[in-house]
């Protein structure tokens, strides 16, 4: 008779986000993070390494989670679904390894580009002059991310 | 000359408990305690660092924290407004004023006289337990100006007097009180369109009518609440927070909703067990207890007060253009923006509008425009113009009607749902009469919020600045402006 929404949304934590101000935010867990309820599911999710405002979307719009929902108020259910997306997705430690693989195999290879990041040197044809901080900072073999 | 007794005993005896009598000091004498300083204590110089022998290092590799207190930070200690308070403080409804004077002889707005001709271009005011019911519906606003009065008044102008015709003669027992009227109120920006909603509201409560209102399209449309889809195609969308709280002030707006049974078999889809002859404001409670369980209750609840024998439907909707714009704030997996059609509860009301559902005990379907903060819809402004035709200024020009541009793209779904032989009405709300922008002047004068005489000069002045009566310039350049 009536159409009953399927169970996307398993039983709520609480009907609204609770906003909490005590020294001891309730968490909650997602791919192994603590996130205090408080939280924007927007922000927590660009807070891992890969995941940025594009996948954000892609991610709470294949979930249904609206844009100012708060981490407090995800069901049970979609919590689990986002750490399910999210585990399979190359994010974090993973893509960090991907991208020192790619420029150690530029490396190995012998390539220009391996090399320019070899020596912490500007890679895409940039002056050197002057003004290197930047590769100098961050262009290496090991890189961070 | 210095005391022959040494400061430094004396302290001593009088702190200490006198082993023997004989010795008793003959004179009190008020030793300090602490030194008096005018100095407070933060700017007093910091105690002298005792210097230890061996000086610590910090680890090689360890980061030690330093935060650096600045000026700005010592003197900025007032307590930070907690979450949601500043948006409770924006938006709270403040409805009387008791420094504002009472207006003497002033009538309660009644079922006997909101129909009545002789009360037009008077103010009346909101019976107590209807202002309860009206903000149960969030009929007021928090930009109009209810906290300048003792108690919430209203003005009864021409086209008000004429609804309460309509609502009473659709209350009456005579067969042609069961039908549906569609109306979508027009005007100018402080016409009086949300003022105009909340008194056909008042007029329905007083009629003991059902009133499901939405109050601003906006918040629908916004994409602020949770969504979830409906197993629908082409896919259709429900806000549970949102029907949740609508649920949760449906008893409260229509207490009669207590007296009436829930009369229809328990079905078994229903994902909890319903109890049988509960009342309507039991099962509204239900649904509003749990999100998950609001879309069926809120099904089950309409067809309850659609069934026959039970009172004529208000249903309301403040700020259509947002209801009618292309896209809303939600996305769908494909990451488009959902039509506002999608939403079940603006899917729900636009049936009602359109006609193609009928309130079968009588009732009105009325929306209201809104031009102060209102996307460009230019669908529905071609839709609105075809079904009001060319319209006659009270300047006497008249602005025609407005023509399909080749060149735009217009929503065919809004353009179907405002289709010209659907029976829908529009009203629009002109300026003042004369005679209304004195009787609405005399009321505030009496309130206290106009120091000069009420003349026919000072009525006319304020009437033509206001734009030829727009209530709501009238109320900026009487009571709002001060020079």
């Amino acid at each position: 008779m009536f159409h009953i929404p399927p169970p996307i949304n398993g039983p709520r934590r609480h009907p609204y986000p609770r906003f909490c101000n005590s020294q001891t935010p309730n968490m909650v867990f997602i791919l192994g993070l603590n996130f205090p309820e408080s939280r924007l599911v927007k922000s927590a999710l660009s807070s891992f390494y890969g995941i940025g405002p594009r996948h954000t979307q892609r991610l709470m719009s294949k979930l249904y989670i609206h844009d100012t929902a708060r981490v407090g108020s995800l069901a049970d259910k979609q919590v689990l679904d986002l750490t399910a997306e999210l585990s399979n997705m190359t994010i974090e430690n993973d893509l960090r390894r991907k991208l020192q693989d790619n420029i150690r195999r530029l490396r190995d290879m012998g390539a220009y580009r391996g090399r320019r990041h070899a020596m912490q040197m500007p890679v895409r044809g940039q002056r050197t002059r002057t003004q290197t901080a930047t590769a100098g900072k961050l262009n290496r073999v090991e890189r961070f991310g | 000359m210095p005391s022959s007794i040494c400061w430094k005993c004396l302290s001593t005896t009088l702190t200490q408990p006198l082993r023997h009598g004989s010795i008793k000091p003959r004179i009190p004498i008020y030793l300090p305690t602490l030194a008096f300083s005018t100095t407070p204590s933060f700017q007093l110089p910091l105690p002298a660092k005792k210097s230890s022998g061996v000086k610590v290092t910090p680890k090689k590799g360890t980061k030690s924290l330093v935060i650096k207190k600045g000026k700005f930070q010592a003197e900025n200690r007032a307590r930070r407004p907690a979450p949601g308070e500043r948006k409770a403080l924006r938006k709270r409804i403040v409805l009387s004023n008791v420094n504002a004077l009472e207006v003497q002889g002033m009538q309660n707005i009644e079922v006997e006289n909101m129909s009545d001709q002789r009360v037009e271009g008077q103010v009346l005011r909101l019976p107590g337990p209807i202002v309860d019911q009206l903000r149960a519906v969030e009929a007021f606003k928090p930009t109009q100006s209810w906290g300048l009065f003792q108690s919430p008044g209203t003005l009864m102008r021409r086209e008000t007097v004429d609804m309460g015709k309509l609502i009473a003669d659709m209350s009456g027992e005579e067969g042609g009180s069961r039908r549906t009227v569609k109306m979508v109120l027009v005007g100018e920006k402080g016409s009086g369109k949300s003022m105009m909603l909340l008194q056909a509201m008042t007029m329905a409560f007083l009629k003991g009518w059902t009133v499901i209102n939405l109050p601003e399209a906006q918040d629908i449309t916004i994409g602020h609440t949770s969504y979830q889809p409906l197993p629908s195609s082409p896919p259709s969308y429900i806000q549970p927070a949102y029907l949740t709280n609508l649920l949760r002030n449906l008893p409260t707006a229509n207490p009669h909703l207590e007296s009436l049974q829930f009369s229809q078999p328990t079905s078994s889809d229903l994902p909890i067990p319903i109890p049988p002859n509960i009342s309507l404001a039991r099962l509204a409670s239900l649904g509003a207890s749990d999100p998950e369980i609001a879309y069926p209750i809120f099904n089950l609840l309409i067809t309850e007060l659609l069934s026959p024998g039970r009172p004529p439907v208000f249903l309301g909707l403040d700020g259509l253009a947002h209801a009618m714009q292309d896209g809303t704030g939600y996305t769908a997996p494909n990451l488009k923006p959902i039509h506002p059609y999608q939403l079940m509860i603006l899917e729900w009301y636009f049936k009602f509008l359109a006609g193609r559902r009928r309130l079968p005990n009588g009732g009105i379907v009325m929306a209201a425009t809104s031009q102060s903060n209102a996307p460009k819809v230019p669908s529905l402004d071609l839709a609105l113009s075809k079904l009001e035709g060319s319209v006659v200024t009270r300047a006497g020009q008249t602005v025609p009607q407005k023509e399909r541009n080749p060149f735009m793209r217009y929503d065919e779904r809004v353009m179907d749902t405002l289709k010209p032989g659907r029976g829908i009405q529009v009203q629009r709300l002109p300026g003042l009469s004369k005679e209304e922008a004195r009787g609405l002047m005399e009321y505030w004068a009496k309130s206290g919020m106009v120091r000069e005489r009420v003349s026919e000069g000072l009525v006319a002045e304020k009437w033509a600045v206001s734009g030829g009566g727009v209530v709501g310039e009238l109320e900026r350049a009487v009571i709002r402006m001060r020079v």
